[in-house]
């Protein structure tokens, strides 16, 4: 099943693709409303709002289930995002975003709650047709320190038009830190948006859900 | 006859709205995704002047119709792109009707 997805992946890599991957900041004076739910090993929710087009602000919670012990984790999370470039070139667009915040959490490995500290990273670069993106996000504190990479390779199987519907189909790969999951997660998953709205599911190598919503307004 | 001096003038100002932009075309780079450029919409409708807005992706446009004898300067339209998160290449001013824009790109035509 893996080779499978590697397999893909790879084709779709050859291909050039490259996926639309969320981004923290919408536009200037706009909100971003996220939630993700990781295959039962990630749940996240994420509220930002953007007073300028290259930085915004805000919140989320994030909660860990580990799939090698019963380990959890519950981070609630403040959090800055910068967008130190943008290229915005004739047919493409690219991003490099950094962000970073403090938060508390809570977990069933140490008592009472601790502070956290959150520093990230996202570069993406997309056309019309294909979608690249790179995620890295640190959450650490005194009893842990987890991460999360996400790759993302998308492919849209036509050229979708400002008002329509935009379809994009993609590969994700991901790899947990701090023993949350043991190697690789890979989905393939299919990504829908119109207007304000996006969303995003599909199927891990494990054979569980992978889903994404978010909104712009 | 004492009216003949202010229908001139109510003319000349008639004359005067009608030379005035219909629409403003911008081409516009980075104009890839439509979930992203919802923004360029929001910008643009904040001008009082703005009657209408049209995005196209296919064309990298992005067209604003202006209301009877208003305009927008350039360096706000460059100023609400930027807003958006996009660069604007090029401003042209022309007496092409927004429906009539509209329909050309449903076309596919530039």
């Amino acid at each position: 099943m893996s080779r499978w997805f590697i397999a893909l992946g790879g084709t779709l890599a050859f291909a050039g693709s490259m996926g639309v991957m969320a981004k923290p900041i919408a536009f200037a004076g706009g909100y971003t409303v996220m939630a993700e739910y990781g295959a039962g090993t990630m749940e996240e929710t994420q509220l930002f709002y953007a007073p300028r087009y290259d930085f915004s602000f805000g919140g989320g919670y994030l909660e860990l289930n580990s799939d090698e012990t019963t380990k959890t984790r519950y981070i609630s999370y403040a959090r800055l995002n910068y967008l130190v470039h943008r290229w915005n070139l004739d047919d493409a667009q690219g991003n490099l975003f950094v962000w970073g915040g403090l938060g508390s959490a809570a977990g069933d490995t140490f008592t009472g709650s601790v502070l956290t500290e959150n520093a990230g990273a996202q570069a993406d670069f997309e056309t019309r047709r294909i979608y690249a993106s790179f995620k890295t996000d640190l959450q650490r504190s005194s009893e842990f320190s987890h991460r999360i990479d996400t790759l993302q390779l998308g492919l849209a199987p036509y050229l979708h038009e400002y008002g329509g519907v935009a379809t994009w189909f993609l590969v994700q790969a991901r790899e947990y830190t701090g023993g949350i999951h043991r190697g690789a997660e890979t989905a393939l998953l299919v990504r829908l948006f119109k207007d304000g709205i996006w969303v995003e599911a599909g199927i891990t190598n494990g054979g569980k859900l992978q889903a994404m919503a978010m909104f712009n307004f | 006859m004492k009216a003949l001096p202010r229908i001139l003038l109510l003319l000349a100002c008639v004359a005067g709205a009608s030379a005035q932009a219909a629409t403003i075309e911008m081409n516009v780079n980075g104009l890839v995704c439509a979930f992203c450029a919802q923004g360029i919409e929001k910008q643009l409708r904040k001008f009082p002047a703005t009657a209408d807005v049209v995005v196209n992706l296919e064309q990298k446009l992005v067209a604003v119709a202006l209301k009877d004898g208003q305009d927008i300067p350039d360096a706000e339209l460059r100023r609400a792109l930027t807003n958006a998160g996009y660069t604007v290449k090029a401003i042209n001013r022309t007496e092409t009707p927004i429906a009539e824009l509209r329909e050309r790109l449903k076309r596919g035509k530039p």
